[in-house]
């Protein structure tokens, strides 16, 4: 029995809806995401800027932590979302309530918002700490808006998974790691290019594929990921 | 038929102590790569049974969640992995050896050496899920669905990706855009007939790993 159009995208708005008013009555993963992000970026700043890197070792290294960053940050907050469901045992009445596919999306949704508050947040901070200039922003913004929902939705699949798993925390960054892998590497890329000015190139129409690509798999295997 | 299955193994033996000789006196050494262009008849057979054997895994995979939830397809899926893992170990740490001869150093970062690395940590994690869940039909189910991901990221990973790059030091591949084979008649016998053997004893090794694994199982179930 297929759900019509409108009540499947009810459902998924219903999710996302509910993923956030459970966040901001504690703003956990806000919190954790946040001060792990710039706790980090503290370390890489004080430990690079005082050096002062010149501008070829910039270019090379500066995207690298830029992006690792954000992952480890992701890899710090996002698992929660699905964690928490079956730690508090909400698990079952979400199965009841929304088709698999809805929940994915009203998840994916949530994660999406997360990591682009996120970049939001550590971007320009970034940027002022370690003096850079960004000859593109539009390339910069692109891959980050590109790259962010890559994160997102290999995160989500990921973060179902090991969910009903023990050793949640080590698992996500074992299992996710490599599958974000090539996201991560095009990212990092096109960060170059657009603090560097030059072009995209393939890198963009690859990282757009690698996105869509996740979002595929994710929606055709997690059904058979969050029913038993 | 039995006593052809008996003889089997040692047909195998036989044909890979064949391969092993030709590949030190039958086949010549590559021009210009003196005499350690020999590993290739093992490192690039090994490569190759790792991808097939990660290949395994995610279509027993496909059929234990979409074919009937038999306990024994997940666990053949396991057994593929771990022998695609160990083969493909062997194939980085030969190619790795061959890499300080040739190149000068023992990594490179080649595109097909980053790609190959990135396929077994892949794998790992796989084990690592396996390790992770305690339910049999849970983890049946995750790892399967992990496995049937597999089927997308590795194909990627050791034929596409290394494709892309713009410059690679591994030598063209075999199959190659030019559809061109550029070795030697002979190299290209012996390199053949490793791939052949190599592949023969990977599903010897697999089908006798599910066969403990399914004398273990009905033990385990006799015993309850």
């Amino acid at each position: 029995m297929l759900p019509d159009a409108s009540s499947w995208a009810a459902e998924a708005t219903a999710v996302f809806a509910k993923e956030w008013r459970c966040e901001l009555r504690t703003r956990y993963a806000l919190s954790t995401l946040a001060l792990f992000a710039f706790t980090t970026l503290v370390v890489v700043s004080v430990s690079l800027g005082p050096l002062g890197v010149t501008k070829s070792q910039g270019s090379a290294v500066l995207p690298v932590l830029f992006w690792i960053i954000l992952l480890f940050s992701v890899a710090a907050g996002l698992p929660r979302s699905f964690v928490q469901e079956e730690e508090s045992q909400t698990a079952t009445a979400l199965r009841l309530a929304a088709t698999p596919s809805a929940l994915f999306c009203g998840k994916l949704a949530y994660g999406l918002t997360v990591i682009f508050a996120l970049e939001a947040l550590i971007t320009p901070i970034y940027l002022a700490m370690m003096s850079l200039a960004v000859r593109s922003p539009g390339l910069l913004v692109a891959t980050l808006a590109a790259g962010g929902y890559g994160l997102a939705a290999g995160s989500t699949l990921v973060a179902a998974i090991i969910a009903q798993a023990r050793s949640k925390g080590t698992l996500f960054a074992v299992m996710a790691f490599p599958v974000l892998l090539p996201l991560l590497l095009l990212s990092i890329e096109l960060t170059r290019n657009a603090m560097g000015g030059e072009p995209a190139g393939v890198a963009l129409s690859q990282l757009l594929l690698y996105d869509a690509s996740v979002t595929i798999a994710g929606l055709m295997l997690f059904p058979t990921v969050w029913n038993p | 038929m039995e006593s052809l299955k008996k003889i089997l193994p040692w047909l195998l033996w036989l044909w890979l102590a064949l391969v092993i000789l030709g590949a030190f006196l039958y086949a010549p050494a590559a021009v210009g790569f003196k005499g350690s262009s020999r590993i290739l008849f093992f490192h690039v057979p090994m490569a190759w049974v790792s991808f097939l054997a990660f290949l395994t895994a995610g279509v027993q995979s496909l059929r234990y969640l979409y074919a009937g939830r038999e306990r024994r397809l997940d666990r053949s899926a396991a057994a593929a992995v771990e022998l695609g893992l160990a083969f493909g170990v062997l194939a980085t740490v030969t190619g790795a050896l061959w890499a300080k001869v040739m190149w000068g150093a023992y990594w490179n970062w080649d595109p097909r050496q980053t790609s190959i690395l990135v396929a077994l940590l892949f794998y790992a994690a796989y084990l690592a899920l396996r390790a992770a869940v305690e339910d049999g039909e849970t983890r049946a189910r995750l790892a399967s669905v992990y496995a049937v991901l597999g089927l997308v990221v590795a194909p990627f990973l050791y034929f596409v990706m290394p494709r892309m790059a713009e410059f690679t030091l591994h030598p063209e591949p075999v199959i190659n855009a030019a559809a061109k084979v550029d070795m030697d008649g002979k190299m290209v016998q012996v390199l053949m007939a490793s791939l052949a053997g190599f592949t023969a004893l990977f599903y010897w090794m697999h089908n006798l790993s599910c066969r403990i694994q399914d004398v273990a199982d009905r033990k385990t179930r006799s015993q309850r």
